[in-house]
């Protein structure tokens, strides 16, 4: 029995080792977050952000508009790095006309001024054609192309006149640049996963997930046994 | 289990799921478009709309307006439709979570009309009904507050509020706009 038991012991002290290691080392650290400032630092690796659903931050569309950066997160709507209006449309195309952004919707222009302020929007309560498919310009003048033709406007944007026209120079998209990009991922989540953070799930296993969570349940178990091994070996030595 | 029980049973399952098919039902009735913009206006003038003008969201006047409000307007303009001394406003103001939009008509700086034109909550679309919208009939505005006392509906607190808040913001923007 006895030497069953030290085999047990040994088997299992082998397995929990690393385990006892991994949590002591990172416990250490935990213990010292503040002092060290781990929650202050930042881990951005990609695999690492990937892991945590944080990685990816694709805009819906993009346009440059005057050094601007436009983009599109569901219904929400960037100036460069700045929240500046919603729609519940998709932004089909921009441009500028004086000093103003002028960007189409299916069924609306939404109006921001070069400093990135949302001005108004402008639907067919304010004669703006419905059924829009891209905005453009044509010898410095606005030009929307609908389902039902082209029509032309005046820096107002309030009367339209349909017209038949060749060389409007439409709006295009754009790719997001890897600048704005970085800024936008922070908008949205943050400087990345801390230091702090990071520690904390591998020491209580949550790093992977519910099957972490049971991992270190069943580590919690063999500690258990082994401690209880450990004193019968104990015990049997002493008597 | 007794035929009497299964009975009970049968009967309280059923009506418990008519009971949940009639609140999705109801709670997908609530949202939509109940009147686009250009009917209310078409309505609102007799299908002679005039053209629309704006005013421009700065100084005292959009002090006053994010006083109203209660918070900063998103925009920097807002458009109306004026004829003599009648006004239409298209106001959109959050309920819970979501814009709503109203249609407001103002006549000789007191309220003519208010309608929900579109309705994006799930819940508190009773304001719709005219049996609320017309408290807001005749009102007028006294020092930024509506002269009378508007009676709330159980369930539907924050569309009241939004109501009342653009009733408030139509007037003062038409008192603003017809001097």
């Amino acid at each position: 029995m006895n030497r069953r038991m030290r085999s047990l012991h040994r088997s299992m002290g082998a397995v929990v080792a690393l385990f006892v290691l991994m949590l002591a080392i990172t416990g250490v650290f935990l213990n010292h977050s503040s002092e060290w400032k781990l929650d202050k630092q930042y881990v951005t690796w990609d695999w690492l952000l990937q892991h945590y659903g944080i990685a990816n931050v694709q805009p819906d569309v993009v346009y440059l508009l005057d050094q601007n950066v436009i983009s599109q997160f569901g219904s929400q709507i960037f100036v460069n790095t700045n929240p500046v209006t919603h729609s519940e449309r998709l932004v089909l195309g921009g441009i500028v006309l004086d000093d103003l952004i002028v960007l189409a919707t299916d069924d609306a222009l939404l109006l921001l001024n070069l400093e990135g302020e949302f001005i108004e929007r402008m639907g067919a309560a304010a004669n703006v054609p419905p059924m829009i498919q891209n905005i453009g310009l044509f010898h410095g003048e606005p030009v929307i192309q609908t389902l039902d033709g082209l029509w032309r406007s005046d820096f107002l944007l309030d009367q339209w006149e349909r017209v038949s026209l060749q060389g409007v120079g439409w709006s295009l998209l754009q790719s997001m640049p890897d600048s704005m990009e970085a800024e936008l991922a922070e908008y949205f989540h943050g400087k990345g996963v801390t230091v702090e953070q990071l520690l904390l799930d591998v020491h209580n296993g949550r790093i992977l997930g519910q099957y972490g969570v049971w991992l270190l349940d069943i580590l919690g178990i063999l500690l258990l046994v082994l401690s209880l091994t450990g004193l019968w070996i104990w015990a049997r030595r002493v008597h | 289990m007794t035929v009497l029980n299964r009975e009970i049973l049968h009967i309280v399952s059923k009506n418990l799921l008519s009971g949940i098919l009639f609140l999705i039902a109801f709670s997908i009735s609530a949202r939509g478009v109940y009147q686009t913009e250009q009917d209310f206006l078409a309505e609102t003038f007799s299908n002679n709309v005039p053209k629309s003008q704006v005013i421009w969201m700065k100084g005292d006047v959009r002090q006053s307006v994010d006083d109203i409000l209660g918070h900063s307007y998103v925009g920097l303009r807002i458009r109306y439709w004026r004829n003599e001394q009648r006004s239409a406003w298209v106001l959109e103001e959050i309920g819970k979570t979501e814009p709503i939009t109203f249609g407001v008509v103002i006549s000789n700086n007191k309220i003519e009309k208010v309608k929900v034109l579109e309705f994006r909550e799930s819940r508190g679309s009773e304001i719709r009904y005219p049996a609320f919208t017309q408290q807001f009939n005749e009102a007028q505005l006294t020092n930024n507050q509506l002269d009378r006392h508007i009676d709330g509906i159980s369930g539907a607190t924050l569309s009241v509020e939004a109501m009342t808040v653009v009733v408030k913001l139509a007037l003062y923007l038409d008192k603003l706009t017809s001097q």
